[in-house]
């Protein structure tokens, strides 16, 4: 079982405490209405995934309830590292 | 309330004994959830001192999140609920239904459905976690007594699994 470690907790905990909630840092536009479809389509279904390093939100559910960011690589399913909601890119 | 605190269904509350391992319905408590995104508002409100460390307990209260924290004792009623300020303290005794496992293998049992390290679970540490799917909070009150916390609708089940692991070591 992976272990992942929760910035929240600060501690590592066993993956089937967490929930998977897709690729991180996807702003949501400040004001859709003024979006043309394919922009919108682009927001809501197109994401990067890559073969490799990929920066995606977790949440701790059944835990301390937080959504946080972590660098995981997808390839070889290591967790690079797991850092805070808000804070930036890594 | 009263009424309320004595619902321990579907948990029988007579204790069921296995090999290594005694299951209980837990004593009738109040549970209060806390929850401010600053501690130091919920601790002027109610006059307490909240632990600071997810999974720390201070007194009645653990810590759960970055910014919840469970108050569960026999017999407490905050005067305010906080009403117009940036926290809420809410009722919560009737969501869930306490079980408690005691014996030496009560630790092993816990493993049986429960990922976490349980060897290296300190004593009186409270956490939420899962145990077959289902959401529990976990707190180990002594070396061999262990506490668990089930929402009312996934306690027979839970009991259930419980005395399935406990039957068959």
């Amino acid at each position: 079982m992976i272990l992942i470690h929760c910035p929240y907790c600060d501690e590592k905990r066993p993956e089937l405490e967490f929930t998977y909630a897709g690729e991180a840092h996807i702003a949501r536009p400040a004001d859709p209405s003024t979006l043309s479809d394919e922009e919108w389509e682009r927001y809501l279904f197109i994401r990067a995934n890559p073969k490799g390093r990929h920066n995606e939100r977790w949440r701790h559910s059944f835990g301390c309830g937080r959504f946080f960011n972590a660098v995981r690589d997808t390839v070889t399913d290591k967790f690079e590292t797991t850092y805070k909601a808000g804070e930036p890119r890594k | 309330m009263a009424d309320a605190l004595l619902r321990c269904e579907p948990v029988p509350a007579a204790p069921a004994a296995y090999s290594g391992v005694t299951i209980t319905l837990a004593p009738p408590m109040r549970r209060w959830s806390l929850r401010a995104k600053s501690r130091q508002a919920l601790e002027t409100h109610l006059g307490l001192s909240l632990p600071r460390k997810i999974g720390e307990t201070l007194g009645d209260i653990a810590c759960l999140g970055p910014d919840e924290w469970l108050w569960r004792a026999v017999d407490v009623e905050p005067k305010e609920t906080g009403a117009g300020l940036p926290l809420s303290v809410v009722d919560v005794s009737e969501r869930s239904v306490g079980i408690i496992l005691e014996g030496h293998a009560a630790r092993a049992m816990l493993n049986a459905g429960c990922p976490l390290d349980l060897e290296r679970f300190a004593v009186g540490r409270m956490t939420r976690t899962i145990y077959e799917g289902v959401e529990i909070i976990l707190s180990r009150e002594s070396e061999t007594r262990w506490s668990v916390d089930v929402w009312r609708s996934f306690a027979e089940h839970l009991l259930l699994s419980f005395t399935t692991v406990a039957r068959n070591r």
